[in-house]
């Protein structure tokens, strides 16, 4: 065979001819530069990554859309909660970039930012070539965005999904009957629990085995706080007074629940309060709107979801979100804020609450519209206003959720959820348990390498 | 019934090995039928012992990513216990055969590095994975899996080749059989309840094995032990779905232990009661 250069050079024919004109008349009819805006990361595959959720599971039927719109391919990774973090967390931390866009979980939010993994946003908002103005970053209610800044208000991530603590009550009928009102206060909320429990077979109240989630807003209720001051200064402040009368009065409060709640996994709260064996139920909107309204509710009728009880000293119902972030050795930035502008659009917002009745959306815009309340209006109950106002008491004063957004938090919280089944199980009385648990979280933090 | 297994079957030894049996397999039975129920009948309480049987579980578990994961372990398994019998084999024979003096050392030398544990080896593997391109692939897992079975399975086949007497192979070398020959015709033939035995285990670990395949793999190689994991949801756990995964997880262990129960029993009790 002969080499190309040793062949002759051929005279053009007329398919050649024609081919060449064709080509010519068609760069004429769309110049290159219209092209490339039409498919402006055409070939670019895009990898990102989540924890397993509904808002992911729903998003991925427009994904094709977004792929259409912008030539990119979207290789969206779903993994359990626990697997994800794991994953994420190493990934980031060796400085890879497998990742161009990821889910910033809100329990390593700070630490992620704070160890200057992920982008700084604000680079991408504040150019108006990357960003129109409709987009509007100051519509994410700014409770659900305190945990994606840094400490010079650099955004990180943007909201997703939000968390709001609310009460969930199922049997307004008993309460009716027994001429009991709403609990709005802590001491309320006791001798209401304590008069249903055991009426027509329902319990009190019911929760899970989180403790570090369900116990603080209690503890803070009181006055107390997980650290000293978070997210400065993390000293555990497990046995100041004020920590101990809240985890005494969430122990007293469980003597209305169910045998063998303290190991209750959300599931079994869940079941036992759509089917009207427990009345209250204080978790996440996210959670408690859905079960008392799901097909296999028994209580839709009977129930009510308004807002947890207020402490003595504080009301403060915990709150968390969920953010997508870019990681700083992301390959594909640019393309990554394309998706996560879209993601998260007014417009992809809309339609997962109208076309999927997906409520847990951080835009104030979507949350106040008409379209938003018409569906989440519920026995005369405007759910999304509850929702949006428990959001947002974070970044009204004191960020009191702050101490479940440092790095420390889980070595705390293993310690604290112990110590409070001692105290619920009636092993040591709380003040013992409590000086037990500063002494080992301190121990513990220390051991993890922390300087207090 | 044969006078010998009659000797045994009294009304109180068999109470006795049904209750011990229900205590052993109560937890796998249990498994099984939750893969059988649907998330509201698991959750029930009490639980329900008589139910309307689903399938509902096996079937979307077909249907998700969990088949491909399934294939991915049975792959990385299979793959790794054979490579590790490959190159163990060879290797826990020449140890056995040699009569050097840093034989002790090497052997202790050898099963050193199945002593650390998993972890320590863990972000190593995973840096170097990501640098040459093996992370998420069932390649890098079979990698992992051959090295750490490796020391295990010279360790556990030196003794079965201790036991092979030499003049065996000293007189089919008379009778002008080649070394090759010896090895595999009159040598491997006697020690296959000790392969069987090692082969088992190897699979086992690599089969069972979580946190390698959690590190190293993301969504192509994903195996499925993770892929059970997964359907522990932000939102809530499915129940079902994992009853119906840990049971589909341990079929393979069954069936590869029942497949070679002959030599499983004396393979794993070689020189117990040698003395």
């Amino acid at each position: 065979m002969k080499n190309r250069a040793d062949q002759p050079a051929r005279a053009i024919t007329r398919r050649k001819l024609l081919k060449a004109s064709a080509a010519g008349a068609a760069l004429a009819a769309f110049p290159a530069p219209l092209i490339a805006q039409t498919k402006p990361f055409a070939g670019v595959t895009l990898h990102g990554a989540s924890f397993q959720h509904r808002f992911f599971t729903l998003l991925q039927k427009y994904i094709p859309e977004f792929e259409e719109q912008t030539g990119m391919k979207v290789d969206l990774q779903l993994s359990a909660f626990p697997v994800y973090n794991q994953q994420a967390n190493l990934e980031l931390s060796s400085g890879g970039s497998a990742y161009d866009f990821v889910n910033v979980t809100f329990i390593l939010a700070a630490r992620w930012v704070a160890a200057g993994l992920l982008s700084n946003l604000d680079e991408f908002t504040g150019d108006p070539n990357l960003t129109p103005a409709e987009w509007n970053p100051k519509d994410f209610v700014e409770g659900a965005q305190v945990p994606y800044r840094d400490a010079k208000g650099g955004t990180y991530g943007y909201s997703w999904e939000g968390g709001a603590m609310v009460m969930g009550l199922s049997r307004m009928d008993l309460m009716e009957k027994k001429g009991l009102k709403i609990p709005k206060t802590f001491a309320e909320l006791q001798q209401v629990c304590a008069e249903i429990n055991g009426t027509d077979g329902a319990s009190g109240i019911v929760a899970f085995r989180l403790h570090h989630w369900n116990l603080p807003p209690y503890i803070q209720g009181f006055g107390g706080n997980i650290f000293r001051n978070p997210p400065g200064d993390i000293m555990p402040a497990l046995n100041k007074p004020e920590t101990i009368e809240g985890i005494e009065f969430y122990a007293k409060l469980l003597k209305s629940a169910p045998k063998g709640v303290l190991t209750y996994t959300e599931d079994q709260a869940r079941q036992s309060l759509l089917t009207g064996r427990s009345n209250i139920f204080i978790h996440s909107s996210a959670w408690v709107t859905p079960i008392l309204l799901s097909e296999e509710s028994k209580v839709k009728d009977t129930s009510r979801v308004v807002r947890m009880p207020a402490g003595p000293v504080h009301d403060h119902p915990a709150s968390n979100s969920q953010g997508l972030g870019i990681p700083k050795n992301a390959k594909n930035k640019k393309a990554a804020w394309e998706f996560i502008k879209w993601a998260l659009s007014p417009d992809i917002s809309m339609r997962l609450v109208k076309e999927h009745g997906h409520s847990s959306v951080c835009r104030r815009s979507i949350i106040t519209s008409d379209a938003y309340r018409k569906l989440n209006t519920v026995n005369g109950q405007d759910l999304g206003a509850l929702y949006l106002e428990v959001l947002e008491l974070p970044a009204k004063g004191e960020n009191y959720m702050a101490y479940r957004t440092v790095k420390e938090f889980p070595i705390v919280g293993d310690v604290l959820n112990k110590a409070f089944e001692q105290v619920a199980t009636g092993q040591l009385p709380a003040k013992d348990a409590m000086n037990a648990a500063q002494d080992q979280a301190i121990a513990a933090l220390r051991r993890a390498g922390t300087q207090l | 019934m044969s006078e010998h297994s009659g000797r045994h079957a009294t009304p109180g030894r068999l109470v006795a090995i049904t209750i011990t049996l229900l205590i052993l397999l109560s937890p796998f039975l249990w498994l099984l039928q939750m893969s059988f129920k649907s998330n509201d009948q698991i959750l029930q309480f009490p639980p329900p012992l008589i139910f309307t049987p689903t399938l509902e579980n096996y079937i979307s578990l077909w249907h998700s990513a969990f088949s491909a994961s399934f294939v991915n372990s049975l792959l990385s398994a299979s793959l790794s216990t054979a490579l590790a019998l490959l190159f163990g084999i060879p290797a826990a024979y020449a140890l056995s055969r040699w009569a050097g003096r840093g034989k002790h050392g090497l052997s202790f030398a050898i099963l050193v590095t199945r002593m650390a544990p998993p972890i320590a080896f863990t972000i190593p593997f995973f840096l170097f994975y990501r640098w040459i391109g093996l992370l998420d692939t069932i390649t890098g897992l079979v990698l992992v899996y051959t090295s750490f079975n490796l020391p295990l399975v010279i360790w556990m086949m030196q003794p079965f080749f201790d036991t092979v007497p030499i003049s065996l192979e000293e007189a089919a070398l008379v009778d002008g059989a080649r070394t090759r020959t010896v090895f595999t015709k009159i040598v491997l033939p006697m020690v296959t309840p000790g392969i069987a035995a090692t082969a088992i285990l190897c699979f086992l670990y690599a089969w069972n094995d979580f946190f390698f395949a959690l590190i190293l793999t993301r969504t192509n190689a994903r195996t499925a032990p993770v892929a059970v994991v997964n359907f522990m949801n932000y939102e809530g756990w499915e129940w079902g779905k994992i009853a119906a995964g840990g049971s589909l997880v341990m079929a393979p262990v069954l069936i590869f232990s029942l497949a070679v129960r002959r030599y499983l029993v004396s393979g794993l009790t070689a020189g117990a009661v040698k003395g």
